[in-house]
């Protein structure tokens, strides 16, 4: 999008507070602090996406998909991208540089998180509970789905009385009453996806109009994505946007205070900018990974990891696709993708199964006739090819779909992002490294529920079912690695964002999470986020500050 | 754009991959060998050299024979040649008719709640299913 129509006032020599990272949380911090009449820098790697650069409304698309618009950035190695070691790791995370961050590729499932995944170790005895509850949270969680424009229908019984969503649900389609079907048919639960995608116009976004391109960029601009919901408005109310500004360090002064950020723009020239206050919002692998790099006499083991836990308990949520083919027409090539119902049945905790926590399940369509195909090599040519190429199209095509499975992870310090020794992106910064295995319990909760989408699936009459237990490339949600809590012993930052060791530091993306959840997670990032900066604000008379 | 040299081979390999078949008209018959490769060579220029590789291995064998040596000893151009054939395959749009498929197209987004209300109420019915945050 254009913003040339703003006269911008000049950028701050020093800022009120700077945001390092534009996407899902960075900028509900830019907006809400601007508002708030802060002077407000972000420094963003990537670029704006405008809609007319996305494919999802154009014949390239499914082979751009793979490989352009791929959510992996070691694939897609777009010059705003950083590469991730992920030799180590089970799971290849997904992300997305940019105004907008990830979300100008995530699927925009909207969930909350539900009350017993604040509690963890009081409900289940695993793990930690947060330190605050669902209750704190839901008004932040009802004022972002105002400012995102929820499609959605209220009354889930998976959930609290929440209040209802600023527009209806988007359309559950033919495959989302096949799956419904399954569900009525074995008495579980199931709903209509609430889903960050405009029902109708709403603001800067227009309907959406069912390409089913979600994952690639949303070429109606219907998506929520952030570039769209928030940036406008906070560039009008005077924010400070710097895109192509890789962040290399976070600098300190003697007594440990943060003092701003080195970054290089993309001609390769080093800037410094200077704040009072500075804010990281560069997800779950960028973030630790700037607080690792940001090694100084008063935090010699990075900035703000006297606990030793930064970059430490990566949660990824493994992800399970249990895909189904009928024999009715489903045009299930249409989206939203987005997800067209859900299901919450085996969500919390049953001792009895094995294992604890649960996960949410998606229905999700399965596009056009190439889909994700790829990879042929090695595997047996009539597999593939052959009279098996127009049998396996005919089968799958509009008659298909996909249960998906976001197990919930607990956090385990093994799973780390530290910095790769030996490898550097393209200004030459350290890139992150990953160590990432899934436990036991992962994979018996991930055997259970792949069995009973397996049922829900013969349920509504499946012809063919066909299982993934763990898609390598499914790493959307990266949590864990600079938890929140009271004790600055066992955890980075606390409630507020606040890091413990650095109090004019704070870290407001999926990094805090204490556990993950089993939903998908920008709802929770984006509310946690406007709960900090609100809490910035209203207490910045007694901010201390190095300038 | 491919010369008649390569054109001959790689419509060799494209029959073997995509045979008419199935009611479906071969990779040469939907005029993938001719026009629509060189499309998806648009899209995907990052496959380009691979894609190359592979029919240049492949001249002048049989092609079931030159398929599985190449799937056998360099996957990634056998995974090019995949790729670029099957997405040019389904760009021609005779092909997207056949299969019913009406491509990218915008339909705009409507409410159906009402088609499901009825099964909806027995999930309601059932009542809550989690459980709510607890005293600590």
């Amino acid at each position: 999008m254009s913003n040339a129509h703003l006269i911008q006032k000049p950028r701050p020599e020093t800022a009120d507070v700077l945001v390092i990272g534009a996407g899902a949380s960075g900028s509900v911090a830019v907006r809400e602090l601007v508002q708030q009449g802060f002077s407000v820098v972000c420094l963003e790697q990537g670029d704006w996406t405008p809609a007319t650069e996305f494919t999802g409304d154009k014949p390239e698309w499914e082979l751009s998909r793979q490989k352009q618009w791929h959510p992996n950035p070691n694939v897609r190695q777009n010059p705003s991208d950083y590469s991730v070691n992920t030799d180590d790791s089970d799971v290849n995370p997904l992300m997305f540089n940019a105004v907008g961050g990830s979300t100008i590729l995530y699927a925009a499932h909207w969930c909350r998180a539900l009350p017993s995944d604040f509690q963890v170790h009081t409900q289940d005895g695993v793990a930690d509970d947060w330190p605050f509850s669902y209750e704190d949270l839901l008004p932040f969680y009802q004022e972002i789905e105002r400012d995102m424009a929820v499609s959605g229908l209220a009354g889930n019984t998976a959930y609290p009385d929440g209040g209802g969503y600023p527009l209806p649900p988007l359309p559950i389609g033919k495959y989302g009453h096949k799956a419904a079907s399954g569900m009525d048919k074995l008495g579980w639960h199931w709903w209509p996806g609430n889903n960050s995608i405009a029902s109708k116009a709403v603001g800067h976004r227009a309907q959406c109009l069912r390409y089913g391109a979600c994952l690639t960029g949303c070429p109606a601009g219907a998506k929520a994505s952030t570039d769209l919901t928030h940036w406008p408005y906070a560039l009008e109310l005077g924010a400070h946007l710097v895109t192509g500004a890789r962040v290399s360090e976070v600098t300190v002064n003697a007594e440990g205070l943060a003092t701003g950020a080195n970054y290089v723009d993309r001609e390769g020239n080093e800037h410094h900018q200077k704040a009072k206050v500075v804010v990281l919002a560069g997800n779950g692998i960028g973030t630790p990974r700037l607080l690792l790099l940001s090694k100084s006499s008063a935090h010699p083991d990075g900035l703000a990891n006297s606990s030793g836990l930064v970059g430490k308990r990566l949660m990824m949520h493994p992800y399970a696709a249990v895909v189904g083919t009928y024999e009715d027409e489903l045009e299930s090539w249409l989206g939203p993708a987005g997800q067209s119902i859900e299901s919450m049945e085996f969500y919390e905790t049953d001792a009895s199964r094995g294992f604890v926590r649960g996960a949410k399940w998606n229905v999700m369509p399965t596009g056009g006739p190439l889909g994700m195909r790829a990879g042929y090599g090695g595997r047996p040519i009539e597999e593939s090819f052959g009279v098996n190429f127009h049998r396996n199209v005919k089968t799958v095509l509009g008659k298909s779909f996909e249960w998906g499975i976001i197990a919930e992870d607990l956090p385990d310090e093994n799973n780390q992002i530290v910095l790769d020794s030996i490898n550097v992106d393209s200004d030459g910064i350290p890139i992150p490294e990953l160590h990432y295995k899934s436990s036991e319990n992962t994979s018996r909760l991930i055997d259970f529920h792949v069995d009973r989408a397996v049922e829900a699936h013969e349920a509504a009459g499946a012809t063919t079912i066909s299982v993934t237990k763990l898609m390598r490339d499914c790493g959307w949600h990266l949590l864990g690695t600079a938890r929140m809590g009271d004790d600055s012993s066992t955890s980075v930052v606390d409630q507020f964002g606040r890091a413990h060791d650095c109090p004019n530091l704070y870290v407001i993306d999926g990094s805090v999470f204490v556990t993950s959840s089993g939903v998908n997670p920008t709802a929770t990032i984006m509310a946690n986020a406007l709960r900090s900066m609100r809490h910035l604000a209203e207490t910045h008379t007694d901010q201390k500050t190095a300038n | 754009m491919l010369n008649p040299v390569q054109i001959e081979t790689y419509s060799a390999l494209a029959n073997e991959l995509i045979p008419a078949a199935e009611g479906m008209p071969s990779a040469s018959e939907a005029d993938v060998p001719t026009t629509w490769i060189n499309t998806a060579l648009g899209y995907r220029p990052d496959l380009v050299e691979a894609f190359l590789r592979s029919i240049d291995s492949c001249r002048g064998e049989v092609p079931a024979r030159a398929l599985e040596n190449l799937n056998a000893n360099d996957t990634e151009a056998f995974d090019a040649l995949g790729v670029l054939t099957s997405g040019a395959y389904f760009l021609n749009p005779g092909v997207k008719e056949l299969l019913g498929y009406p491509g990218q197209l915008p339909v705009p987004a409507h409410d159906d709640t009402e088609t499901y209300l009825e099964i909806l109420e027995r999930v309601v019915d059932r009542g809550p299913i989690y459980r709510a945050s607890v005293s600590t």
